[in-house]
């Protein structure tokens, strides 16, 4: 059986490349869709995971301020936790993310050594949803111990805006990609269905042949399905082939980019997981196109 | 084992090929079936595997009633009569070997089991060197063996055999027809359709056919066919073929 698809391969070289191509290239695109749409979701997740509402203290607050303003936040049921960070420890945090460079440290500027004095204390709150920022944002604006620009703006950092155009964008890019994807498949099922009738359109008369000898459908069209999953599964190989490459190429460019959200490169595991994924969904829409191909002719 | 009633064929263009054909074959029978071209030969051999079917009448092959018989096994009835068709229908693009392991594929013979078998029924018809050969590398008397070998190597209980011996050489003809009856000898009951009346024997049965109706049964019995079973027939067959195997 498997013998007999791989002959009627053979016999018709073009005819496999065209079905492969058209394969490996949905699966190249859908491997690469799958590879953002985890990529969105993770930088999504970790915007919404970080302390999203920093607001900055002025130097004269008293730790029962803080606490007082801490629970007035919590107490809204809007926060998952809101922490203080001291001078200190806004210190280390400024120390942490700027590793060994002197400039970045003061060490060789005239200003001197960057101290915890220069660094505002502040309270991270976490809201449980970004839909609560305005209602946190308008308790924190109202408190005196929060400290303000030069013009009477209260001094509060929230990614609102970063997360409403990250959140559209990721909606924007799962519909286009979907779209893309049903189109592809499309394409695919008519090009293994095509490619597979030709074959049996050509074979008629060893169809008829077999049927006037006993053979039932199934027997007949078998060759023509394995032929139909070889042709998603190779297909599916060779999209995911070149989607790792492509992941691979960009790496250098992305990983810094993404420090923090997304470690890169990519892991082989997940990769092996796609593959894995990619083969057998795309077997199966073979099989699919290949049923579609071989019911009607058996049927003739 | 065969039975025709009453049997009548007119094509959808209108031409009547058989009409109210009726005879009877006992299982183990050599029937010769002769009459011009266009008598009706070649129709009775594909009702026989239901590839058509009656217009009126009822056909009976073992224990199957075609008329009245499901499409769903058309396919088992099929398994159990072996045809060698007119033009052969050897598939050009397979060597002898597979075109004769196709039948044995077909009815779901082990791979190892399937090369013995053919090996064995390539030395039977005469062409075990022919094997690996294409169809259009083959002479006519050696395509006529390939085919016959095909047609009797899932050892069916029933053999039509349509023109076997037309256009080849007398010679060549004389032994494919020396080849029917050792077949036949062997148990089979073979309807051999022929134009070549050399072939007629007293002591096989003759039909003659002639613009659709039988002209001549030179039948011993009057006595209807037994209801021989083709599948019994056939397992037990297999089980001998496993039990010399063993």
């Amino acid at each position: 059986m498997i013998n007999t698809a791989l002959k009627n391969i053979r016999r018709s070289p073009y005819q496999a490349l065209a079905a492969v191509s058209m394969t490996g290239l949905t699966v190249f695109i859908v491997s690469l869709f799958a590879l953002v749409s985890l990529a969105s979701h993770l930088v999504l997740r970790s915007f919404e995971t970080k302390p999203q509402v920093i607001a900055y203290l002025k130097d004269d607050h008293t730790v029962d301020s803080v606490n007082g303003l801490i629970k007035e936040v919590t107490d809204t049921g809007l926060v998952k936790n809101a922490i203080y960070v001291s001078k200190q420890e806004a210190l280390e945090i400024y120390k942490r993310s700027v590793g060994n460079d002197p400039l970045l440290l003061g060490t060789v500027t005239d200003l001197g050594v960057i101290t915890a004095d220069v660094l505002p204390a502040s309270l991270e709150v976490t809201a449980k949803s970004p839909d609560d920022f305005p209602t946190i944002v308008s308790i924190l604006e109202r408190s005196s111990i929060i400290s303000s620009t030069p013009k009477g703006k209260k001094e509060i950092d929230f990614p609102q805006d970063i997360l409403t155009e990250l959140t559209a964008w990721t909606r924007a890019i799962r519909t286009a990609g979907l779209l893309l994807i049903a189109i592809l498949c499309f394409n695919s099922i008519i090009t293994i269905m095509i490619v597979v009738s030709m074959k049996i359109a050509s074979r008629r008369y060893e169809i008829g042949t077999m049927k006037l000898m006993g053979a039932k459908g199934w027997f007949i069209i078998r060759p023509y399905l394995v032929e139909s999953v070889l042709y998603g599964a190779v297909g599916g190989v060779f999209g995911w082939l070149a989607s790792y490459i492509a992941i691979l190429y960009s790496t250098p460019f992305l990983a810094p980019r993404l420090i923090g959200i997304i470690a890169l490169p990519v892991g082989f595991t997940l990769m092996l997981a796609l593959l894995a994924a990619l083969v057998l969904l795309f077997s199966l829409l073979g099989l699919f196109s290949g049923l579609l191909a071989a019911v009607r002719f058996i049927k003739r | 084992m065969i039975v025709f009633d009453q049997v009548s064929k007119v094509y959808p263009t209108g031409n009547t090929v058989l009409e109210n054909v009726s005879f009877h074959i006992n299982p183990g029978e050599f029937v010769i079936l002769t009459g011009p071209s266009g008598a009706g030969k070649t129709t009775v051999g594909r009702l026989l595997i239901r590839d058509l079917l009656p217009t009126s009448g009822s056909i009976k092959v073992g224990e199957w009633d075609l008329a009245k018989m499901k499409p769903g096994h058309v396919s088992e009835l099929r398994r159990h009569v072996g045809v060698v068709f007119q033009d052969y229908k050897i598939i050009p693009d397979k060597t002898v070997f597979e075109n004769i392991a196709l039948a044995l594929e077909i009815i779901g013979y082990p791979g190892k089991q399937i090369e013995d078998r053919v090996k064995h029924l390539l030395e039977l018809v005469g062409i075990p060197d022919k094997k690996d050969l294409f169809p259009v590398q083959l002479s006519g008397g050696e395509l006529q063996r390939a085919a016959i070998a095909r047609a009797i190597v899932s050892e069916p209980k029933l053999l039509f055999a349509d023109e076997p011996t037309g256009n080849l050489d007398d010679q060549t003809a004389a032994d494919i027809y020396q080849l029917l009856l050792a077949i036949h000898n062997l148990g089979t009951t073979v309807i051999m359709c022929t134009h070549n009346r050399s072939f007629l024997d007293p002591g096989h049965r003759h039909i003659n056919l002639e613009k659709g109706k039988i002209t001549l049964d030179t039948s011993s019995s009057s006595q209807p066919a037994r209801a021989a079973p083709l599948r019994e027939g056939h397992k037990s067959k297999e089980e001998k073929h496993k039990k010399t195997k063993e």
